[in-house]
């Protein structure tokens, strides 16, 4: 029973994340199982679930601590946040 | 190089969250989070069939009929979110909508919703229910047929730019309707405020938001603005009656639409509410003893480009002289 809830759950939050991105840097959302929230790679933000209902208030966004920003570091990311930062500072 | 690149990663996201917090746009005129807070309480206070937000945002889905197009999926932003969820899922509704997400900035106005829906009978429409800003739209571009938003957006401080994200977030050929309170609104309660707090404090501050100073030009405007195409406005009036002008604060509060400015005064000197109530009961009660309130509702539809709807030629292109038409006229008459 508690099995069947949370995979219906699962894929809510699937069907979710193929249209949420992430509302700051408007780059994809990575949903991480272990913490139930959707991590922003691009400014390494990390949103709750909560109830299934995933938090996207910038508000409600954590700042990740560097061990767990650092596991999914890569170029692309990286290039997109220095992209932005041109972005923004123009 | 990986640590500077870290560091430079952090130190955006305490930028971007900073600047979400403080200041996102130039002017802060809203407190956006004392409205969330505002939003919370009314999603315990709000009756299910609240008569106002029913007809406006049944006067909202109305406009879907005229459409000779279907929305698969849909966005609702935040503002009275059952009674639009509720009109856009009910069966053979308006739209053929089949996938809606439900999005508000208030949690527990979504878990109000969500609570309200898996008690429904008719889950025909796939629904799904997530928590967001509209000034920080999370939407992938280009995903939704419809986006659609009932008295919601009248509190963002930075209106064109929720209207852009809107605009982005829809794809092409896909329809922006939304509903904002106008200035009009609540006319008479700014009249009594103002009055009162000259007569008891000697001078005045905002009690009542400023809304939107729109006229259907202003709204049009607007839309254009914000990229739309083929934008429509128009402006309705409601004038709703009640006893007394504490039963018109405490249907502002349960409908979440209480001042929210973030330069407001936070004392009420309750000298000053009640004279407040008198002097809108003096001047504005009608013979049966009620006293009347306005409530102006700007509907707004616009759509996003796309090369199948009519525009206008570039100017200069004509191959026909007007001239030339009217003879050809001219000689058949």
């Amino acid at each position: 029973m508690v099995r069947v809830s949370k995979e219906v759950l699962q894929n809510a939050a699937k069907t979710l994340s193929d249209i949420l991105v992430c509302p700051l840097s408007k780059q994809p959302l990575r949903y991480c199982e272990e913490s139930s929230s959707l991590i922003s790679d691009a400014i390494g933000v990390s949103f709750p679930i909560k109830n299934g209902i995933p938090c996207l208030v910038p508000r409600d966004g954590k700042i990740l601590e560097e061990e767990d920003a650092s596991k999914s570091d890569n170029d692309t990311n990286l290039s997109a946040v220095n992209e932005e930062n041109q972005e923004r500072s123009v | 190089m990986r640590r500077v690149s870290l560091w430079r990663k952090q130190a955006w996201a305490f930028r971007s969250l900073r600047l979400a917090t403080f200041s996102t746009s130039k002017v802060t005129i809203f407190d956006r989070q004392l409205k969330r807070t505002q939003r919370d309480r009314a999603a315990w206070l709000t009756p299910s069939h609240d008569p106002l937000l029913h007809t406006v945002s049944q006067n909202l889905v109305d406009r879907l009929q005229d459409c000779n197009k279907t929305f698969p999926t849909a966005l609702c932003l935040g503002g009275s979110l059952q009674p639009i969820t509720r009109s856009l899922s009910a069966p053979h509704a308006n739209g053929g909508v089949e996938k809606l997400f439900v999005m508000d900035a208030s949690y527990d106005m979504v878990q109000a919703c969500k609570n309200a829906y898996h008690a429904s009978n008719h889950r025909a429409v796939e629904t799904h229910f997530l928590v967001a800003d509209e000034e920080f739209l999370p939407i992938k571009e280009s995903s939704v047929d419809l986006v659609v938003s009932c008295l919601g957006l009248h509190w963002t401080n930075d209106l064109p730019g929720a209207m852009i994200q809107s605009r982005l977030a829809l794809k092409p050929d896909g329809l922006f309707l939304a509903a904002i309170l106008g200035g009009e609104t609540l006319k008479e309660l700014r009249i009594a405020c103002t009055l009162a707090q000259m007569e008891r404090e000697g001078g005045i501050s905002p009690r009542v938001s400023p809304l939107a100073q729109a006229c259907v030009r202003d709204a049009g405007n607007l839309l254009t603005r914000a990229g739309f195409t083929l934008p429509g406005v128009d402006v309705d009036e409601y004038i709703v009656k009640y006893e007394s002008a504490l039963e018109l604060i405490e249907h502002l509060r349960a409908m979440g639409e209480i001042n929210a400015l973030s330069q407001m005064n936070s004392i009420l000197k309750r000298d000053t509410a009640l004279a407040t109530a008198a002097i809108y009961d003096s001047m504005f009660s009608a013979e049966d003893g009620t006293i009347p309130a306005t409530f102006q509702v700007i509907y707004m539809t616009g759509w996003r480009e796309h090369s199948s709807q009519q525009k206008a030629k570039r100017r200069g292109s004509a191959t026909v002289s007007f001239n030339d038409i009217q003879k050809q006229f001219g000689s058949q008459s």
